[in-house]
């Protein structure tokens, strides 16, 4: 669903593109819900619009993006260690 | 007996939720047993259903808890109880929201007291204050996408860490491990609009300590034209 949106921040303005935002409140709300996957078709259709027209809608979509990004693949996991595993294991059989 | 498989290292995200099944999901030890299990079948359920997500699990305790010893120590109660509990567990709903709640609702009452997190009282402030018209004015942090992608796992981990604990989970919850907002409403027992709004602000904190953490670095120098 994102795909079709820009994927650049830096591609130049077209004529008639807006450098400041009138509702950055509501609009970087709203642009949490697309790039969570929460947005309605409505919204989606709303934040479309606003990357074509308004410099700073662009700029917080991408700034949200890349710290979802960040926490979603670049975070160390762990794995929960064996020794555990077994310990959980060997405590449930002596359960019932 | 009981053959529990070997667990999984890569656990399912958004593919095993269950959203349309919103009440059989919710992962309630005081609800009462709706299945009974003969003993075979319980080992089966937690085998099958509970084991693979011990990574996930794990790792959400190791990120509240910040202590090795105090992650394994929840883990292995969140398991034992979901145990004794697993008649409340329906068959093919979502165990990992389940197992969360149990986790979470854990560490809030057996972790969080000992610990020197500040307390709720903060917390609430901080989001009645958000919620409060004065702060729509602060939403913007100046940090640029950039800069961002220049981050590694290290920093982000390092600045998640020191948000307070109820912002760093929902960060936990939504980013790391995929979960819906529905989901989370349950995980966390909180209305949807509250997941929306604290995730909202998380989000902000997180970012400022982003930028203060690039700035500091000298990742960011652009910015101080
Ligand atoms: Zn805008």
């Amino acid at each position: 669903m994102q795909t079709s949106l820009p994927s650049s921040s830096s591609s130049p303005d077209k004529p008639g593109m807006k450098h400041e935002c009138g509702h950055r409140a509501d609009c970087l709300k709203m642009i949490q819900l697309i790039v969570d996957g929460e947005a309605t078709e409505q919204q989606l259709a709303r934040l479309k619009d606003n990357l074509e027209t308004c410099r700073p809608c662009i700029e917080m979509y991408h700034l949200e993006r890349e710290v979802k990004e960040l926490l979603t693949k670049r975070m160390e996991k762990r794995c929960c260690p064996d020794q555990l595993i077994e310990t959980i294991k060997s405590k449930i059989l002596t359960f019932s | 007996m009981a053959n529990i498989p070997e667990v999984m290292s890569d656990t399912p995200t958004r593919d095993d939720d269950q959203t349309q099944q919103p009440d059989s999901q919710q992962p309630a030890a005081e609800t009462p047993a709706r299945s009974s299990y003969t003993d075979q079948q319980k080992y089966q359920v937690f085998n099958k259903e509970f084991m693979p997500h011990i990574d996930s699990m794990y790792n959400f305790a190791f990120r509240l808890t910040m202590d090795e010893d105090d992650a394994n120590d929840l883990v292995q109660d969140t398991y034992l109880k979901a145990f004794r509990f697993i008649s409340s567990f329906e068959q093919g709903t979502n165990a990992k929201a389940w197992l969360f709640r149990i986790l979470k609702n854990s560490f809030i009452n057996d972790y969080r007291k000992k610990s020197k997190e500040p307390a709720k009282v903060d917390y609430q402030d901080v989001e009645t204050t958000y919620n409060s018209e004065d702060a729509e004015a602060e939403h913007t942090v100046d940090l640029r996408a950039e800069t961002v992608s220049d981050l590694i796992g290290d920093e982000v981990a390092t600045a998640l860490n020191s948000l307070p604990v109820d912002f760093r989970t929902v960060i936990i919850l939504c980013d790391i491990e995929g979960f819906t907002y529905e989901e989370m409403a349950k995980i966390l027992d909180i209305p949807i609009g509250t997941v929306r709004s604290r995730l909202h602000r998380a989000r902000n904190l997180l970012k400022e300590k982003l930028r203060d953490y690039a700035s500091s670095m000298g990742y960011d120098e652009e910015s101080d034209e």
